[in-house]
């Protein structure tokens, strides 16, 4: 299940629901995202995240499907809010459902690497001292990469 | 035929038919179009046209046969691979001034190999299909003219059939700016608002530039006519808006990426009337 909101999330709801009626669930694994108050610079007091609607929903169906071909997957939900936000409110979820616990951590932390480097999501950062748009991390680049090697 | 033609992949050393290993092949982005046609008679074309045909919804089944097909080329020819296609598409032209129809396939993927025999497969088997849907009321229909138009991404480089467009001259009017840039919170919070399109008339190029992007050159929607573009893809697009606007120098300053019609794009990618092409900066969620 793919969703793309304004409205705030419950991470407990959307893993009771992912998990409710199925006895074939051996292990899920929750990931929250929160706005922080500090990044490029510090004292961020809000965001606006801006997306490209209808090519978000299919980008994050393709990085579902890649997660489901590389790992037996029994259920996952993936959230992301858009929108203005602020610090410690929570902006992205990814739940994933398998048998066994491995492929649920993996697919939980390639889900993520991809939708950090391949959704069209975009962050503007309001701090005391200014706006700006948030640049690209080669440190996700990195981390999306390790998914290369094995495949 | 050039004095070193390009081998055989498909022959060994001792001319012996195998399959290519492709697994040292970097993965990229193909696409391939191709076309044909079935000549009918102008009855059955009437025919077809109104839905009056025996076996129903002629164009509907031929569209799932060669869509099917496409996902099955590699069952019907020999040395070919199985692909995971991401998109195939096959549409009809019905044209009663030379009484047959146009059918084209496009098929696309993220992989190793080249995807132009699933859509000549594609094709093949559409046509194949009216004729099955139509052969009721007209068996001399004839299928002609089944070849690849396009083929991009991969090592041997893109291939274009024919002369690229853009030639002719009497080109319709300028390029249409939004008059101040849209801004995010326009609208729904976090979307980008819709601005003005082209004529739409005029076969045109639909163009978004997204984000920082946007705020950066000050243009957040415009369509640019296809007879713009010096080529029919991406880096023709390119030319066209810079060419139109000089805000448009700032697609080459950073990294700038692309999709066309949501599906990421490089510039080398065809473009036909109608394409949504957007232009964003490196993604930033999460």
């Amino acid at each position: 299940m793919i969703r793309v909101q304004q409205d705030a999330f419950d991470a407990g709801v959307e893993q009771r629901t992912l998990l409710e009626g199925r006895r074939d669930i051996g292990a899920v694994v929750s990931f929250t995202g929160l706005v922080r108050d500090f990044n490029e610079r510090p004292e961020v007091q809000a965001l606006t995240l801006e997306h490209y609607p209808g090519m978000t929903e299919a980008a994050l169906g393709t990085i579902v499907e890649q997660a489901e071909a590389r790992w037996p997957l029994q259920g996952v939900t993936v959230i992301h809010r858009i929108g203005r936000l602020t610090p410690a409110d929570p902006i992205v979820l990814v739940v994933v459902a398998s048998a066994h616990r491995r492929a649920a951590f993996e697919a939980c932390d390639f889900i993520m690497d991809y939708l950090k480097t391949r959704a069209p999501f975009w962050k503007k950062e309001h701090t005391t001292s200014g706006d700006y748009w948030v640049s690209e991390r080669d440190g996700d680049h990195h981390d999306a990469r390790r998914w290369e090697m094995f495949s | 035929m050039p004095l070193t033609h390009p081998s055989l992949t498909h022959l060994n050393a001792r001319g012996e038919a195998h399959m290519v290993d492709v697994a040292d092949k970097p993965e990229s982005r193909r696409e391939a179009s191709a076309s044909g046609l079935i000549r009918m008679q102008p009855a059955t074309l009437a025919l077809l046209a109104e839905g009056g045909l025996p076996k129903g919804d002629v164009l509907a089944t031929a569209r799932i046969a060669g869509i099917q097909a496409a996902k099955r080329t590699h069952e019907l020819i020999p040395l070919c691979h199985a692909l995971a296609l991401s998109k195939v598409a096959i549409d009809f032209t019905l044209d009663e001034r030379e009484s047959c129809v146009h059918v084209t396939a496009t098929c696309r993927l993220t992989g190793r190999t080249g995807v132009e025999m699933e859509a000549l497969t594609a094709v093949s088997v559409a046509c194949l299909t009216l004729y099955d849907m139509c052969k009721a009321v007209d068996k001399r229909m004839e299928i002609d003219a089944i070849h690849l138009d396009t083929k991009t991404g991969g090592k041997s480089g893109d291939y274009r059939r024919g002369e690229p467009r853009g030639a002719q001259a009497m080109v319709p009017p300028v390029i249409e700016s939004v008059a101040s840039p849209i801004v995010t919170g326009d609208g729904g919070p976090g979307e980008v608002s819709v601005g003005q399109r082209g004529d739409v008339a005029t076969p045109s190029i639909h163009v978004k530039c997204l984000a920082e992007l946007r705020e950066r050159l000050g243009v957040g929607e415009v369509s640019v006519p296809v007879e713009r573009l010096p080529s029919s893809d991406v880096a023709g697009l390119k030319t066209a808006l810079k060419a139109l606007d000089p805000r448009f120098a700032g697609l080459d300053e950073g990294r700038v990426l692309c999709a066309v019609n949501q599906v990421m794009a490089g510039e080398a990618t065809p473009l036909t009337d109608n394409d949504e092409v957007a232009f964003f900066p490196p993604v930033t969620g999460g």
